[in-house]
């Protein structure tokens, strides 16, 4: 069980950060938006399409070869990039179907369209095949009782502080003020002088440019594909929800915990031989959370019925 | 039914559809066109079954895949078949027509299981607990190897429909070297389509049908006016359920094997976009969407070669999804009602 803790806690790293960039977005826009796994990839894939080797033809139909910039550069610029999508998403897209007064149900599903499109377009213009980052192969070490590689702890470090520098801007920053001011009500946080479209439009530019992070931390862990981000969308929801949909220090522990329960399980008595199903306990737990807890661990009681 | 100018605009477009079939094909486009209409069948029915769920009673469902998978392999498993990796071979087996009811039933049932608790949230929460148990389900059915075959899937089932074949079907399909086993599918899912309307159309008028509305339009004024609409509610879910396991039962025998890689989340959402095409609680709005949908799949292989020289079968799906994708959007923000749903009976909003 000890072995699969190094493994839940770096899935756990992954989803948590996803989380919370999922949450901070409900939080203010009330969408739930299932295209959170496209920018996840789409960190990814730039970060790779950036740092592959030049001589290698791995994206893009193999027309265009790798930049072959530093990897520590890449990243940041992928990060980046993301964040100008999300922003591009809400002035394009999502601001003219709010001003429209699009419903909410409405805009779910478009968000559900929205993802199936950028996913395919992954697939067909960037990469039908899995990729890896251009990084050494290195060996695991023991780090307290776990082991990992020391990429990997690096990776987990990395996600701790950038969970902190969140924590601490969204507490003790005015914008961050201003963002949780438009969460808890929008009617009020614009009667005080909040202008809640600027508002939106950074919750979205930071949200995904957490989230390209999140694409980046399971790529050095995992592998980049096209598909990566919807394959742990749900367990991404089920963090959030588990805990506290719209509060980000319940996504932050919320994630973790999932990730932790989907690696640990493995190792359950019952789950032998079906590794396969470990998915299944950590959407299991969601809708329990949802029935029996709905504002999950740290969440305040709303009205979800 | 009145003639009304959506009417005849919709109607227009499946011919222009069929017509377009004809045009672009100069090898076999009648192959072709029986090819997407079963498949248009098939899902058009699975279609109306979440068109009861949404259109009819507001209920966000996206787990529509594990209802079908549920009634696929309820009734494969009952009539003789062979399944898993060594293909063990099942010879005994339960009537055909009651292995289908039972797997319709089964389906029903699972509607109910995942309603019972799920009725009670909102909307968006709904989608995400329904895409979840859908998830679920798919992973368990990949996983219980020694029932379901696991990702071995199950073989060797087709034989228990295609013994009731009629004769007439074998004439007209050689004349045309068609496939007669998947002519006989595609007929029969749409016989079920107008038997599955005509019921439905009674209900619908009837006071069920109407309190059901009711329940999409103001659960309160239904609960002051004494119904159950938590009943109501579970009510819609099964039926559409059940609908849904006929639909994954065709799919079954169509595909002439059953895998787990079917009853992923993109069917659901395959089914969704025939649903809003065709018009969000309009009864028989998904049989043209399906059809129009079936025509634009089948023809995006043309529209790929324009972009691919020489384009593989990753691309080919590559290019219909984002295609589904773009479909879903630009109607979800442009025409939410589809081709003949009303606009004032959406549900857009959660309440």
């Amino acid at each position: 069980m000890i072995d699969q803790l190094g493994n839940g806690l770096l899935l756990g790293i992954i989803i948590s950060v996803a989380s919370v960039a999922l949450s901070l977005l409900y939080g203010v826009t009330r969408i739930v938006n299932f295209a959170h796994g496209e920018i996840i990839a789409l960190g990814a894939i730039v970060t790779l399409f950036l740092s592959g080797p030049v001589d290698s033809k791995i994206l893009f139909l193999e027309r265009f070869s790798p930049l072959g910039i530093s990897f520590a550069v890449s990243a940041i610029i992928g990060v980046i990039l993301c964040g100008v999508f999300g922003g591009l998403l809400e002035l394009l897209l999502f601001r003219p179907l709010r001003k429209a007064e699009v419903g909410n149900i409405a805009v779910l599903v478009v968000t559900i369209g929205l993802s199936i499109f950028i996913r395919h377009l992954y697939l067909l213009f960037a990469t039908g095949r899995v990729q890896n980052f251009p990084l050494d192969l290195e060996r695991r070490q023991t780090y307290l009782f776990i082991e990992m590689t020391p990429r990997n702890f690096k990776v987990l470090i990395a996600g701790l502080i950038v969970m902190i520098i969140i924590g601490l801007f969204l507490t003790f920053t005015r914008i961050g003020k201003a963002m949780r001011a438009v969460r808890d009500s929008g009617e009020l946080a614009s009667v005080s002088g909040i202008n809640s479209d600027n508002i939106i439009l950074f919750t979205w530019i930071s949200s995904s440019m957490l989230a390209g992070l999140a694409g980046i931390f399971q790529a050095i862990i995992n592998d980049v594909r096209y598909n990566m981000g919807f394959l742990i969308l749900l367990l991404i929801f089920a963090g959030t929800v588990l805990g506290g949909i719209g509060t980000s220090f319940g996504a932050m522990v919320g994630g973790l915990l999932i990730g932790i329960f989907v690696q640990v399980s493995v190792a359950l008595p019952f789950m032998e031989g079906h590794t396969e199903a470990k998915n299944a306990v950590a959407l299991a737990i969601m809708i329990l959370i949802l029935l029996f807890r709905p504002q999950g661990i740290f969440g305040q009681k709303e009205r979800i019925s | 039914m009145k003639l009304s100018i959506k009417w005849l605009v919709t109607i227009l477009i499946t011919i222009f559809s069929i017509y377009l079939v004809f045009a672009l094909n100069d090898e076999g486009p009648l192959r072709i066109l029986f090819n997407l209409l079963t498949f248009a069948g098939i899902y058009g029915l699975a279609a109306i079954g979440l068109n009861v769920h949404f259109g009819l009673t507001g209920l966000l469902n996206f787990g529509h895949a594990s209802f079908m998978g549920v009634g696929a392999y309820v009734t494969l498993l009952l009539i003789p078949h062979a399944a898993g990796r060594e293909g063990e071979i099942t010879e005994s087996g339960l009537p055909f027509l009651l292995a289908v009811f039972i797997g319709v039933i089964a389906a029903s049932l699972f509607g109910l299981l995942l309603g019972l608790p799920a009725i009670r949230l909102r909307g968006d929460y709904l989608a995400i607990v329904t895409i979840a148990a859908a998830e679920i389900f798919r992973l368990l059915v990949r996983d219980l190897e020694s029932i379901t075959g696991g990702v071995y899937g199950i073989i060797n089932f087709s034989d228990s429909l295609q013994k009731y074949r009629p004769i007439f079907l074998e004439n007209f399909v050689s004349n045309y070297e068609l496939n007669p086993s998947q002519i006989w599918v595609g007929l029969l899912s749409w016989i079920s389509i107008l038997f599955v309307l005509l019921i439905l159309r009674r209900l619908t008028n009837s006071p069920w049908g109407r309190a059901l509305r009711a329940v999409r339009e103001d659960e309160d004024a239904v609960r002051a006016l004494g119904k159950n609409a938590v009943w109501l509610k579970l009510q819609s879910f099964m039926l559409g359920a059940g609908i849904a396991g006929l639909a994954g039962v065709f799919l079954a025998f169509n595909y002439g094997s059953l895998q787990t890689t079917t009853f992923v989340p993109l069917l659901t959402f395959y089914v969704w976009a025939i649903m809003i095409l065709g018009g969000v609680g309009s009864l028989s709005g998904p049989i043209f969407g399906s059809i129009i949908f079936w025509v634009i799949i089948s023809e995006t292989d043309k529209l790929a070669s324009l972009i691919f020289e020489n384009a593989n079968g990753q691309q080919l799906a590559g290019v219909r999804f984002v295609l589904v994708g773009l479909l879903i959007m630009i109607l979800m923000i442009f025409r939410p009602s589809g081709l003949l749903g009303k606009k004032e009976e959406l549900l857009l909003n959660v309440k």
